[in-house]
């Protein structure tokens, strides 16, 4: 078993645990492996970094309610009277 | 139907409500998935000002096409791939032939000849959560992930960081499994290796 094999299995499957003969021999090598275990280490903190950070936002009010403006005209550009009128104004 | 009773609708009844063309319905399912559709666009982006017009742009076309959802995927899953396309169709194209080619040697690292890697991998100390809290990490993920193509980006946020599975990326970005597999797999390592300077500088500190 070599790291580069390792490497492939841990960059598929990360922490998903995975039971062959195959993936058992992989998992014995990067228990007997300081730098695949590092590695593997690095990738899941990796993960866990960019899901912490941005886990906790929501829509600031501002934006809210330039959503619902904006929501608002374009339902009412899409009434038919409108939309007759700005099609006719078009051409 | 009157306002106050929208916000007590079941899923399926509130989009149908919405579909069929009640207002208050449609201002209810805003209200639930703002917060989702905003998070999404936020990681994709990286760009408030960009996430915003994602939102918007997003909510105009499910206000367009709600008629067509037929239920049979999860509601969350057509609301992905509406932010997905808006916020990677109109991407400018960038050299990413040039990031593909390189983001394809991340398959194989270099090695001896025994297979070891040819560089110590040094070890990452500090507790990620910490981290978090750091601006300066902030500007170092920011950069990381700029840096990967928008698809990759997208498989990366849809499956480690929203937690879907690798299936439903691929759904929702309209790729093979395969295929989404191959990016997840470099993506990580590209963002693991973009932010290796930084955590193993810091680490013994």
């Amino acid at each position: 078993m070599r790291c580069i094999d390792a490497y492939r299995f841990i960059c598929d499957n990360l922490d998903q645990s995975v039971d062959s003969p195959e993936c058992r021999e992989i998992r014995r090598h990067i228990e007997g492996c300081p730098d695949c275990q590092s590695y593997l280490d690095s990738l899941k903190k990796t993960v866990v970094l960019y899901r912490a950070e941005t886990s906790a936002k929501s829509v600031p009010p501002a934006v809210h309610r330039r959503l619902m403006k904006i929501i608002k005209v374009n339902a009412a550009s899409r009434t038919p009277s409108r939309k007759r009128q700005r099609n006719s104004s078009q051409k | 139907m009157k306002t106050p009773t929208v916000s007590a609708l079941p899923e399926q009844e509130l989009l149908r409500s919405a579909a069929a063309g009640d207002r208050a319905a449609f201002a209810e399912v805003v209200k639930r998935y703002e917060d989702t559709v905003y998070r999404f666009s936020l990681k994709l982006c990286r760009d408030p000002a960009r996430a915003e017009e994602v939102l918007q742009d997003t909510f105009i076309n499910v206000f367009r096409k709600l008629g067509t959802f037929d239920g049979k995927s999860k509601f969350t899953t057509w609301l992905y791939t509406i932010v997905a396309n808006n916020c990677l169709m109109k991407r400018r194209r960038r050299k990413l032939d040039e990031l593909e080619d390189s983001l394809e040697e991340l398959d194989n690292p270099s090695t001896d000849s025994d297979g070891k890697f040819a560089r110590r991998v040094a070890r990452w100390d500090e507790t990620p959560a910490e981290l978090v809290l750091k601006k300066e990490l902030r500007t170092v993920l920011d950069a990381a992930i700029l840096k990967l193509p928008p698809l990759y980006r997208a498989v990366f946020v849809l499956r480690d960081v929203e937690g879907n599975s690798t299936e439903e990326a691929a759904h929702i970005l309209g790729i093979s499994v395969e295929a989404a597999k191959s990016r997840l797999r470099r993506a990580r390592a590209f963002l693991r290796d973009q932010l290796d300077p930084y955590m193993t500088t810091r680490g013994g500190q």
